[in-house]
Order: C-alpha cells, then sequence, then structure tokens
C-alpha cells in the first residue's frame, strides 16, 4: 500500500467520532513518530490550537516525537516485573532505543516488552517471544462463575463460538420486545455494581442516563486498564470480546444509547485487532449497527485507542481524552450521565461491569445474586500476581476470604517464602499485611481495614522483599501519572516519592512520620479525583504495617531516588 | 450578613451558621465572597471559568463526605456550607506550604504583574512556613526566551495555569498550553520554543494574572531598584478608541509601569501590547525638550515658544486665508495626553471653524 498522505489520513478520521486519538495513532505508525509537521496538519485539520494539541501530546507516555521511537522497545518496570527481570531487559535494549514503561497489564507472565503494536513476554532479552494472553485456569475452588463461566470453551473468542455458547441470546430478548425499563429493573434487582473500582451500582447509572434529557446519548465501556497489577479486563477482551460487545449493546438499548466507544489502553494492541475482528463480525451478523435483529434499536461501536496515560482510566480524563482535549479530570457536578461525551448523557462503565450484564439476563437475577457468599451479590474478577505459587485471573465469589484465594486457589507464595504483604486495589489500595491479610474479599470487608477491594488488583509480596522499596515504586507510580491538575495530587505525590526514596525529607521517625501524615490528610481530603486521593494509602498502611521496617531505612540511609520507571 | 433578604420563594442555603440568598448559577465562592468571606485561592481569577485545581477553597457542606472546591461548585437551595472550619483552615496551612515548597522563593516584587503578591499573601495569612515539604521545585525557567516584554521565570511557576487559561479564555490567542504531566507539568507554546515564534501577541495578560511573578513584565521591572514607594494612578489608555483603563505606576516622578485594571469597564484587566509594554516615550531622552524651527537652511533650531508659536500661527493664517478654513486638518497623537487630545479638538473646531480633527486612536 502506498504511503498515505496528510490529507488521505485527515479525510479517513476527521468526520468520524472522537477523531484525535485515531490520527495521532496513525501519523505516529505511518511516520514512526508524531513530527512538528504532524502536528502541523493536526491542529489545522481539527481546528485545534497547535500549542493545545502540542501540550496534549506531551501528556501521553507512549506518543514519540523523536525519530524511529513509535517502534522502539518498552519495559514494563510495574511493580512486579522490576522483581522478574524487567530492570535487566531494559538495560540489554537501551541500545535499541528502549524505555521503560509502567505496568502493561501482564503481571501473570514474564515481562511484557511492547516492540510497535507487539507485546513480546520473556524473562530474559533471548526468551522474549509473542503469544496470546493466557486463558484463566478452570475455577480452582469449582464455584460457580459469571463471566469466566463460558471463557474457556472452544472458540469463544470468535462469533460462532460466542453464539454457541448462549452469546447474544440476552440481546435477542431485548430485540424481541424486552423493554429498556425491565432490563434496567433487572440489572437494579440483581445488585450488579460497577466492577472497576468505584462500585456504583449500574442501574442506577443506566436509569439516570435513560432519563436524561438530550442527545445523542453514549456507552463508554472503560477498557483503559491501567492499574497497577490489574489484567482482568485484559483476558475478558482477548477471549470474550463478544461479551463486553454484548454487554454495550444492552446497557445502550437500557439507555437509549445510539453510539458507544471503547477506550482501550495502549498497552493491549493485540486485544485491539481483537476487538476489531468481534466489532466485523458482529455487525455483519447483525448484533451491532443499524435496526439491529431487525428491530428498531441501532447501535455503533467505535474502537479507541489510548496512548498511555494512567488518568484516562477516570471517567472524566477518559472522555476529555476522547473529546480530543487535554485529559484533565473534569469537575463534578455535572456528572457523565447528564454532561458526559461532547456534553451528552453518557454512562461509562467498566470491561467487567458490562461483561456481567448479559449473563444476569440470560440465567437470571436468582441466579447472579447466589454467586457471591452470605450477603453479596455475584462474583469479582481478582489479577492476582508477584509473588505467588499460580499468578492469573480468578473469579472469586464476593465475600471469599482473601487467605482461600492466596492459599488454596493460587498455592500460597513460593517454597519457603512468607507472605509479607499484598496489595488492594492494584496499587491505589495500599498494603494489607499481619492479621489484616484475614479478611473478606467484599468491599465492606476490606473497607473495614482502612482500604478497599477496587478494580480487583492483589500483588503478593514475600518476606524477601523491601517493603519501603516497594512503597517508594508506587509512589513514584502515583507521581509520575498524575495529571498535574490538583495541587494537593501534583505536590503531595511527588514529596512523597521523595520522601520515601529519602532524597529529600526528615531522617527521623517521628518526624517524617509526622510530615508524611499531614500530606496523606490533605491529598485524602483535598484531592479532586481518586488519584490523589487514593496514593497517601500506600504510604500510610506502610507506616501502619512496617514502621521498624521504615525506621531501619530511615537509619540505614536507604536511596530508591535512582529507581528507574 | 445577606446583604438581600430572603424573599418568599428565593432559594438560600446557610453559611456558616448564616441564611443567604442566592441567584441560580453563583458558585459557593462567588456566595461566599458576597457575604464578606473571601476564600483563600491561587487557581481563581473572576474572568475566567472556574478551574478548581488549588482546592484551597475547599468548604464542608453537609451531605458531602469530601469537602468540595467552593469556586466549582454552585450553591444549591438548602445547602448547609462550613467555610472554615479548625481542620479546613488546618489544610489550608499545610497546601499553602506545600505550593510554596515548589518555588525558589515566595517574596517577589509587586512590579512583577498585577497579581504577583497572591501566593506571598497566603503564606503571610496562614504564618506558612515555606521551608516545610522541602523537596525539588516544580518549575524550569526559560532564561532563553529574550522577548522584551515578558519574562518567564518558571521557577516561581505553580502550575494554577491561569496563564494558559488567561490566553485562551480571554484572548483568544492559545498561544500556551500545557505539557507534560504532575509534578513535570510546564507552560510551553507549540514546539516548545519562545514566545516571539509562537502565535503570543504579547498584550500582558498572562503575566497580569500570574499569582507568583513566575511571569514578570520585564519593562516594568527595570524599576525595581527605582527608590520609592509604587504609586498607580488610574487613566484611561489613550493608544486606541476601546477605553481600556490602566493603573500607571510611578516611582517619584518617574513611570515604572503600567498594568491594566481589572475593573476597567471596557477591558477588564486586558490590554494589548502597546498598552501594556509601550510607554518608553514618556521618558525617553530623544523626546523634544524645548521649540525648534526651521532657519533659512532649512535646519531645525532650538527657539523661544513666542517664536515657534508665531511661525506655526502665521503658517496655518496663510493657508486659511488662500484655501479657507477647510484647508485645515488636525490629527492628534495617541501618545499624548488626553487633555492635550481634548485641546487640539477645541483648537482646530472653534480656532479654525472645521470639522476636519481626528486622533490616530480612532482605530
Amino acid at each position: 500500500m502506498s504511503r498515505l498522505d496528510d490529507n488521505d489520513l485527515l479525510e479517513r478520521f476527521r468526520k468520524l467520532p472522537a477523531p484525535l486519538l485515531p490520527l495521532l495513532h496513525a501519523f505516529h505508525e505511518r511516520d514512526g513518530l508524531v513530527s512538528e509537521e504532524a502536528l502541523e496538519a493536526l491542529s489545522e485539520g481539527l481546528h485545534i490550537p497547535r500549542a493545545e494539541l502540542y501540550g496534549t501530546l506531551t501528556f501521553y507516555h507512549h506518543l514519540s516525537r523523536i525519530p524511529g521511537g513509535q517502534a522502539a522497545p518498552r519495559v514494563c518496570t510495574g511493580p512486579i516485573c522490576r522483581y522478574k527481570g524487567g530492570p535487566e531487559i531494559l538495560e540489554a535494549l537501551r541500545k535499541d532505543g528502549a524505555t521503560p514503561m509502567p505496568c502493561a497489564g501482564r503481571c501473570d507472565e514474564p515481562v511484557p516488552v511492547l516492540f510497535g503494536n507487539e507485546v513480546r513476554v520473556g524473562s530474559s532479552v533471548p526468551e522474549l517471544l509473542s503469544r496470546p494472553s493466557p486463558l484463566p485456569v478452570p475455577n480452582p475452588g469449582a464455584v460457580e462463575e459469571c463471566v469466566f463461566a463460558e471463557i474457556r470453551e472452544p472458540d469463544r473468542a470468535s462469533l460462532v463460538g460466542y453464539e454457541r455458547t448462549g452469546g447474544y441470546e440476552a440481546l435477542r430478548r431485548c430485540t424481541a420486545g424486552l423493554r429498556p425499563s425491565e432490563l434496567i429493573d433487572l440489572v437494579a434487582e440483581s445488585g450488579l455494581a460497577g466492577r472497576g473500582g468505584a462500585g456504583f451500582p449500574t442501574a442506577r447509572k443506566w436509569s439516570a442516563v435513560a432519563e436524561a434529557t438530550g442527545g445523542p446519548k453514549t456507552i463508554v465501556a472503560n477498557a483503559d486498564e491501567g492499574e497497577p497489577g490489574c489484567f482482568k479486563d485484559r483476558v475478558l477482551m482477548d477471549h470474550d470480546p463478544h461479551a463486553l460487545i454484548e454487554g454495550m449493546c444492552l446497557a445502550a438499548h437500557a439507555t437509549g444509547a445510539s453510539r458507544g466507544f471503547i477506550y482501550l489502553r495502549y498497552e493491549y494492541p493485540e486485544t485491539l485487532a481483537i476487538l476489531e475482528k468481534a466489532l466485523d463480525e458482529a455487525r455483519a451478523a447483525g448484533h451491532l449497527g443499524d435496526r439491529i435483529h431487525g428491530s428498531g434499536f441501532s447501535f455503533e461501536i467505535h474502537l479507541r485507542r489510548g496512548a498511555g496515560a494512567y488518568i484516562c482510566g477516570e471517567e472524566t480524563s477518559l472522555l476529555n481524552s476522547l473529546e480530543g482535549k487535554h485529559p484533565f479530570p473534569r469537575n463534578r457536578p455535572p456528572f457523565p450521565v447528564t454532561h458526559g461525551y461532547e456534553g451528552t448523557p453518557t454512562a461509562v462503565n467498566n470491561v467487567e461491569t458490562l461483561c456481567s450484564v448479559a449473563p444476569i439476563v440470560r440465567k437470571g437475577v436468582e441466579w447472579y445474586q447466589s454467586l457471591g457468599l452470605a450477603e453479596n451479590a455475584g462474583t469479582k474478577l481478582i489479577s492476582l500476581s508477584g509473588d505467588i505459587q499460580r499468578p492469573g485471573n480468578y473469579e472469586v465469589p464476593l465475600g471469599l476470604p482473601l487467605q482461600t484465594l492466596l492459599a488454596d486457589w493460587a498455592g500460597g507464595p513460593p517454597e519457603g517464602r512468607r507472605i509479607q504483604a499484598v496489595t488492594m486495589a492494584g496499587l491505589s489500595g495500599g498494603f494489607l499485611a499481619g492479621a489484616d491479610l484475614d479478611v473478606d474479599l467484599d468491599e465492606p470487608g476490606i473497607r473495614s481495614k482502612g482500604s478497599f477491594l477496587g478494580a480487583g488488583g492483589i500483588m503478593v509480596f514475600d518476606d524477601s522483599r523491601d517493603m519501603v522499596q516497594v512503597a517508594h515504586g508506587a509512589m513514584e507510580f502515583f507521581a509520575e501519572e498524575s495529571c498535574g491538575k490538583c495541587f494537593p495530587c501534583r505536590i503531595g505525590t511527588r514529596r512523597l516519592a521523595e520522601r520515601l526514596a529519602q532524597s529529600h525529607g526528615p531522617r527521623d521517625l517521628a518526624t517524617w512520620q509526622q510530615e508524611a501524615r499531614e500530606l496523606s490528610v490533605v491529598m485524602r481530603a483535598t484531592s479532586a479525583c481518586g488519584l490523589g486521593q487514593a496514593a497517601p494509602l500506600v504510604v500510610e498502611s506502610l507506616m501502619k504495617y512496617f514502621p521498624e521496617e521504615l525506621e531501619q531505612s530511615l537509619v540505614s540511609g536507604w536511596s530508591g531516588g535512582n529507581d528507574e520507571r | 450578613m445577606s446583604d438581600r433578604q430572603a424573599g418568599a420563594g428565593q432559594a438560600t442555603l446557610v453559611i456558616d451558621g448564616a441564611e443567604v440568598a442566592f441567584e441560580p448559577g453563583e458558585s459557593l465562592f462567588e456566595v461566599s465572597a458576597r457575604v464578606g468571606k473571601r476564600l483563600p485561592s491561587l487557581c481563581y481569577d473572576e474572568r475566567l471559568e472556574a478551574f478548581g485545581a488549588c482546592r484551597l477553597c475547599v468548604v464542608e457542606v453537609e451531605g458531602i463526605r469530601n469537602p468540595v472546591a467552593s469556586c466549582t461548585t454552585l450553591a444549591a437551595d438548602g445547602m448547609v456550607v462550613t467555610t472554615s472550619s479548625a481542620e479546613v483552615e488546618a489544610w489550608r496551612k499545610t497546601l499553602v506550604e506545600m505550593v510554596a515548597s515548589e518555588n525558589r522563593e515566595v517574596e517577589v516584587d509587586p512590579l512583577r504583574g498585577h497579581a504577583s503578591q497572591e501566593l506571598s499573601r497566603l503564606v503571610a495569612r496562614y504564618d506558612a512556613v515555606p521551608g516545610r515539604f522541602a523537596g525539588e521545585p516544580s518549575g524550569k525557567s526559560r532564561e532563553d526566551d529574550g522577548n522584551p516584554f515578558l519574562l518567564r521565570d518558571y521557577d516561581l511557576c505553580i502550575s494554577c495555569y491561569r496563564c494558559v487559561r488567561v490566553c485562551a479564555e480571554q484572548q483568544g490567542d492559545h498561544a500556551i498550553g500545557i505539557a507534560n504531566r504532575g509534578f513535570e507539568t510546564r507552560i510551553t507554546t507549540e514546539f516548545d520554543g519562545e514566545l516571539r515564534d509562537s502565535a503570543c501577541v504579547f498584550c500582558g495578560q498572562c503575566v497580569q494574572t500570574c499569582p507568583t511573578g513566575a511571569l514578570a513584565d520585564r519593562k516594568a521591572m527595570r524599576g525595581v531598584d527605582v527608590p520609592g514607594e509604587i504609586e498607580k494612578t488610574r487613566t484611561i489608555c489613550p493608544y486606541c478608541g476601546v477605553g481600556c483603563s490602566v493603573d500607571l505606576m510611578t516611582k517619584g516622578d518617574k513611570l515604572v509601569g503600567v498594568q491594566p485594571a481589572m475593573d476597567g469597564p471596557a477591558n477588564k484587566g486586558a490590554l494589548c501590547v502597546k498598552g501594556q509594554f509601550a510607554f518608553d516615550f514618556v521618558q525617553h531622552e530623544d523626546r523634544l525638550a524645548h521649540p525648534m524651527v526651521r532657519n533659512d537652511d532649512g535646519e531645525l533650531v532650538r527657539a523661544s515658544w513666542d517664536e515657534a508659536l508665531d511661525r506655526a500661527a502665521k503658517g496655518f493664517r496663510g493657508v486659511v486665508e488662500r484655501h479657507g478654513r477647510h484647508a485645515v486638518y488636525g490629527v492628534a497623537s495617541g501618545r499624548a495626553p488626553h487633555e492635550a487630545a481634548y485641546l487640539m479638538q477645541k483648537w482646530i473646531r472653534t480656532g479654525f471653524g472645521t470639522n476636519f480633527i481626528d486622533n490616530c486612536s480612532r482605530a
């Protein structure tokens, strides 16, 4: 194919919804970088001022502005990969222009390295190879699952396989007459709540969009799985992409939305291809597009690839990113349910949430509720990684004891080791350790320990790990990913990271803790979004569970300041 | 308490125990300011969209778990608001100390810009200790930007983005943007270059809204070492017909700078490059200090006022006698004082009897 010129590219995307991201990627891939000329063409073509566009471009981690930058390797040096050979691979690939990247969501495998649009995994450079992400193992507790129930069926990722195992039955019920209000009632009864971390009742979000005035209404699947230690949405999309599409169609039916977006993180290029194929299949089969199944219901889905920014997993930042604006989170209210994408009523739902809807419609509310333990309704995907025998994604009944998951399901720590701490909600929930590891995996249980379940990423650190160093790595991540808008987060994450690295700040434990507490309290109370509100948990839980280690580190003068991410 | 009575059906809220009526669309920050409680802020400029970044203006609202930024939260009927509990005041002090920690200094010369004292005033108001939370500074000055008007001293930048927002929202130039993320955030032009290569028109509005003096008026800063207190005199910019209000800043008898009047009805803090920066002619050494006339060889030579006025009168009179009164046309200079412009038109209209009078400021 001949090289497309600037105008060809602009013409191809300009009229589509949310054109900036696909255009940036098109130029990035065509030229190997986003050049000044490309930026000028984009500025003119999309009517975005140059300075603003330049600033937005620099916000994203993965858009390179140096020749060959697009193809240059990016090596995961996330919280787990830094102990699995990430830094060594990075050094070995420096000669090829390699740069570090934050957690790329393959924590259940050896270190992922992104080469252009291909992810290779391996423990060292010679071992790096491209392979599909692993399927979840059969449920070790032999308990009934919701979103993983059919994922291991052969060909489930294809339309044929999906339809053979119950796929699109729920959507057929809708197009055959299940009214939007009935669908919302059903989801409300099931108790399904947001699985991306916030836990907002799904039906309430949907009915708010359904009742909102104005349109066209929009469904956004938040597939920007950027939380370190979280890789559950990836496995759903890789092995069950039609489940997401059907879930979005159901959301659109419930809310009256006519357009949808999947906002997929940059680091999942294989997933992008899988989703593209599934969308084509769904369109061709009449499950998507105009007059779905011959009914009056029409809905289209646009796939958009992020460009590397953790904050874009925050729903209003994501919406700004889609709209081609600087991806700062928005002030709320108004909320996206009334003023979302381009100011229209918008439901932003997590992938796992959306994938849960079709099984609920198909198998019933009572079935779904019965999946949880005690008072809990349903299940939760947990991405388990780190110092554990069998890392991977597990669908657990809500309320399962953490120890059951760690010891019985996942085989416990490596031989001869003891679990020192686990993280909750990826990194955002900070650490749990000691007696607090005896906790049930549900939101009230985890919150009673001062943390939260969030998106369900749990990273395990055994007794060989330096927890101050782990905490420092976590805070560096938050500091680098802080968007830079609100003061407490922008300054607080940096100051806490410096104090954990001991490059600045007091050296005696009492003053150190006093400062850290003061910063933490202000960050949690006054930060504008969840990033700054949650980030101090890492330091607070370090002080709570590991005061001796912290003091020892202050005395001996450990410095993690040269740690590169 | 409230400056308006709560009538029947009028929405009200309670601020620090007092019931206050409000207009739809008013933010808690605005209502609060109206009743005499000006909340601390660094990212707020009343001319701009509320931004909610500095979080200094957070208040507690009953029924809402976390405190809210009062600037971005609209007043709602029945709200119960506490603006300054001991806890919130303690957070504000910590926040001010955090902000101060990212700066080279907090005391800056007021000649840097209209809002340049905001951070130092807050440091004083909260008795904040700038040395607390010490760490890396956040900004990076652009010493390479050699334009004659705007000093880009980003070592003092606190990333409130008032400059970026005023450039976009008020001036409409979009000459600057926000590069990078988090603590690495920088104010940038397209491609990170100099202002003269950007869409900047050097209106200076970014300078005047900067709360730390990170953006500073290079021309005014020449007067930093001039002895004396700064005195401000309100006048109207003579350069064009818009009528922007300005404050001329003098030290003794020396004009050191110009600042736009934020309450100027025509400009609300805006100026153009001329009104803002083009005042050097006032004290320029090339200015005429005495009348001059041409001698028989056509050379300009020093003369007395009588000699010069006689020469001018003779010339005008000759023209009127030969060609009539409408052969005279007066153009006043935009650099002359308003009083001189007034006298000029009076002189042309009543002196010659013609309306052929103009001013180069008529644009």
